[in-house]
């Protein structure tokens, strides 16, 4: 189940951000995504939150001074969606 | 060689006299600070009830002050610069302006030309309590800091601002250029361009001998008499590359590199990664 989650999210990295050239199985789990890493910017930072909004349902706030280390790499951004779906289900048991 | 001492002697004495003029200016600008901040803030607070219009007078207000800075530094050999040097091929409409950042007069020297402009800020700057205010009048917009999300928020606002009919300027490497090259490109300028639908003007800025930049600051100002030029490399239209900003970005950095080949002896270089890639195969229209 928890690998699941940093596969979907490779995949949807690579397909969301049209990486052409870049098989979602080579993107390492806890590689920096921007910068010397994945070498992605804010735009696709942005364009990343629609999408995991989207696919799993986990809105990211604006100004959320944590957001940088969120997005860190595929590790801690699956890391992310994991706490903000307990914490959904538990505000929402039913 | 009798003709050389002498000639280093001049060079000396001039110089002397350039740091004088530098101690001079500065003196006589912070001494007249306090008054040009309250006119400015005056007219802030006077022209309030229609946002966009404040913000265009706020920023043709900014554009005389930096004309007359021009004025004011070229008068005194400090360095040389014409505002009125034609700049041709720039569009009539909103655009958004990019050019690399070697000085920090480039951004007085852009303003002083297009007679207005939006800038991103940096947030530390304007989150200041006296600035802000008046930052915020004059229609900047803050620049996304750490938190890479928030860069939504700058685009739209950008956006918004082109809305507005007033060129945005946006320097791609977020920093001051280092010697004989660039810093790699952010994409906020280009995304922004797409987006709006406007074209993206590629300027160019020379500052020779090289001051105010990192290496040479305020009160060490360069030999001989720095000279200040800007030039319009390119303007596209981002329906070329079907408003994907990614292209158009890879299109401007290439276009730059080949620029700054073209300027620049091979020694003098800065590492050039881009120099080592595949030429584009994008091809660009003329807007």
């Amino acid at each position: 189940m928890s690998d699941q989650i940093e596969d979907r999210l490779k995949k949807l990295i690579v397909d969301t951000l049209a990486l052409e050239d870049v098989d979602p199985a080579s993107i390492e789990t806890d590689a920096p995504l921007f910068g010397e890493g994945l070498g992605l910017d804010s735009i696709d930072a942005l364009e990343l939150a629609l999408a995991i909004h989207k696919d799993f349902g986990v809105r990211t706030k604006e100004n959320d001074e944590k957001n940088r280390e969120y997005y860190y790499s595929v590790a801690s951004l699956a890391q992310f969606i994991r706490d903000k779906q307990a914490e959904a289900a538990a505000a929402d048991p039913a | 060689m009798p003709q050389d001492r002498q000639h280093d002697r001049f060079g000396a004495l001039k110089r002397a006299i350039r740091q004088c003029n530098v101690v001079i200016t500065v003196g006589l600008y912070t001494a007249s600070m306090p008054f040009a901040y309250g006119m400015f803030a005056v007219l802030c607070f006077l022209w309030r009830k229609d946002e966009r219009r404040r913000a265009q007078r706020l920023q043709r207000v900014t554009a005389f002050a930096y004309r007359s800075m021009h004025r004011w530094l070229t008068w005194l050999r400090i360095t040389r610069f014409d505002h009125r040097q034609p700049l041709s091929g720039l569009p009539s409409g909103p655009c958004v302006v990019i050019a690399n950042h070697p000085t920090l007069m480039d951004i007085t020297s852009i303003t002083a030309v297009l007679g207005s402009g939006t800038t991103v800020v940096k947030p530390a700057l304007y989150r200041r309590r006296m600035i802000g205010p008046l930052l915020v009048g004059a229609g900047h917009v803050e620049g996304p800091g750490a938190d890479p999300i928030s860069t939504g928020r700058v685009v739209d606002e950008v956006v918004r601002r082109l809305a507005w009919g007033m060129p945005a300027i946006i320097f791609p490497e977020g920093t001051r250029s280092p010697p004989g090259g660039f810093q790699r490109f952010g994409r906020l300028a280009f995304e922004v361009a797409c987006r709006a639908r406007v074209p993206l003007v590629s300027l160019t800025v020379r500052c020779e001998p090289v001051y105010l930049s990192k290496e040479v600051p305020l009160f060490r100002p360069a030999h001989p008499t720095p000279r200040l030029g800007l030039g319009v490399l390119a303007v596209d239209d981002p329906a070329v590359v079907d408003h994907d900003s990614r292209r158009l970005r890879q299109l401007a950095e290439e276009r730059y590199h080949s620029w700054l080949r073209e300027l620049v002896p091979p020694s003098d270089r800065a590492y050039d990664p881009a120099a080592e890639e595949p030429e584009c195969q994008i091809r660009s229209k003329t807007v």
